[in-house]
């Protein structure tokens, strides 16, 4: 075991569970909430996107360029000091929030376009053959349109979810602290890099791990046409 | 009018500052798609193989690369590997961004490479292999140059993520377009929004063009269906 803990020591680790599990747990919770808020907001992206008034689509098609053009880092540096400025509350914003707010307004373009993609790739014909054998739009749009749709829809989501969990770990630059801040802390606390870092990336790896046994599960579930492709 | 003036100084003053920070940017992503489109080509074709060990080994890598944030690769290259006490890991900062950048990289090129040779039809496979063609010709010949402009549109996409990684390598110090920023607000810390903005713009007019490029090459070329972001 001397030769291991030379190299890695699992001891110093140990002392430092809490600080990791209190970060994945940080973690989990803001990507959870940026998704849904990103999920909720990127449905009207979607359905502004495919508006045919221009005065609609075009502020929002600069606004998915916009985002799609910059780094997350920007963004976050943006609206970190430019929140307090603009908004009347923006200073009682602790950084958790100002972080799930710059997150949100990143993912939500990324979001909306899946979504728009995704209604998009319900064939025409699809909705012609159901009204053709007697169904309202409304069922149309509920029993045929609809589930199409989101089977097609959701491996995608799933893969921009794990990017939004990768990218939760910017926020440790504005101090949020989460998992990437949890190994911030214990490297300024221990100045040890090999164990710190190795250990925040097999955390990262470790909710990743699960969002893949997740996707397996829901791919079981829904079996739509984009994943028989895979 | 005042307000004006006073950010065209601001601009006037930091011009040239920020355009050394740019170039910068410009060198790395370029260094970075080089060795990480060379490494991500030959695990791409390596993929495709059907080895089963290798695809394994590939696999995994990807999985690695793909399930950590860039943040925390680009502190494992630049922080543990030299703490390895192995002499050419030693990195310094600028070494260790385009290592980190190039494999980090390589795992969205393997994914497209891997995914462009699966979508060429198995007949052309088929075909040139029923024609007297060995294996390695009926890649070189018939089957790469059909994947390899297939592979167009989301390189240029993959691109435009290498540009916006650069961004995280200025917390390593790397004077690259935001970095050069931070410094300048430092100098000006009343402008600080206008300095952020100003380096947003920088971004935009640099990775615009990129995306728009990549989906007139998907019109061009077609698309491979992988996602990327």
């Amino acid at each position: 075991m001397e030769w291991l803990q030379s190299i890695f020591n699992f001891r110093i680790v140990w002392q430092y569970w809490q600080v990791f599990a209190q970060g994945a747990f940080n973690t989990i919770w803001i990507s959870t909430i940026c998704l849904i808020l990103s999920l909720i907001f990127g449905i009207f992206i979607a359905l502004a996107r495919r508006s045919s008034n221009p005065f609609i689509w075009r502020p929002v098609a600069g606004y998915i360029q916009a985002i799609r053009s910059t780094p997350l880092l920007i963004q976050i540096y943006l609206i970190y000091y430019g929140l307090p400025s603009i908004l009347p509350f923006g200073n009682f914003l602790d950084e958790a929030q100002t972080g799930i707010i710059a997150l949100t307004i990143h993912t939500t373009p990324y979001m909306g376009e899946i979504i728009r993609a995704g209604l998009e790739s319900v064939e025409r014909g699809q909705i012609e053959g159901g009204l053709s054998v007697g169904m309202s739009k409304k069922q149309t749009m509920t029993n045929v349109v609809l589930p199409q749709a989101v089977a097609n829809v959701v491996p995608p989501l799933l893969g921009q979810t794990a990017i939004l969990i990768k990218d939760t770990s910017l926020l440790s630059i504005i101090a949020v602290f989460e998992l990437m801040g949890a190994g911030l802390r214990m490297y300024s606390e221990t100045v040890i890099a090999t164990e710190t870092y190795v250990t925040t990336a097999v955390c990262y790896l470790v909710i990743y791990a699960m969002m893949l046994v997740i996707s397996g599960v829901v791919q079981r579930k829904l079996g739509g046409s984009a994943w028989q492709k895979r | 009018m005042e307000w004006f003036a006073n950010k065209w100084a601001i601009i006037d003053q930091l011009w040239p500052f920020l355009l050394q920070g740019l170039w910068t940017t410009f060198m790395v992503s370029i260094i970075a798609i080089f060795f990480g489109s060379t490494l991500g080509f030959t695990l791409g074709i390596f993929k495709t193989l059907q080895i089963r060990p290798l695809e394994k080994i590939i696999n995994g890598y990807l999985h690695i690369l793909r399930g950590s944030p860039y943040l925390v690769q680009l502190y494992i290259i630049y922080f543990v590997l030299p703490a390895l006490d192995v002499e050419w890991l030693k990195f310094d900062s600028f070494t260790a961004a385009v290592v980190s950048l190039s494999l980090y990289t390589s795992s969205y090129v393997t994914e497209i490479v891997a995914s462009a040779i699966f979508a060429v039809p198995t007949g052309q496979t088929e075909a040139s292999r029923s024609v007297g063609m060995s294996k390695a010709q009926a890649y070189r010949y018939v089957i790469l140059p059909q994947a390899l402009k297939m592979t167009i549109p989301p390189m240029a996409s993959v691109y435009v993520i290498v540009i916006k990684s650069t961004a995280v390598l200025s917390v390593i110090g790397i004077a690259e377009l935001t970095r050069q920023g931070e410094v300048a607000i430092m100098r000006m810390p009343g402008d600080i929004m206008f300095i952020y903005s100003l380096i947003a713009v920088f971004y935009f007019v640099y990775c615009y063009p990129v995306l728009r490029f990549s989906k007139w090459a998907e019109t061009r070329f077609g698309s491979v269906g992988v996602d990327l972001e």
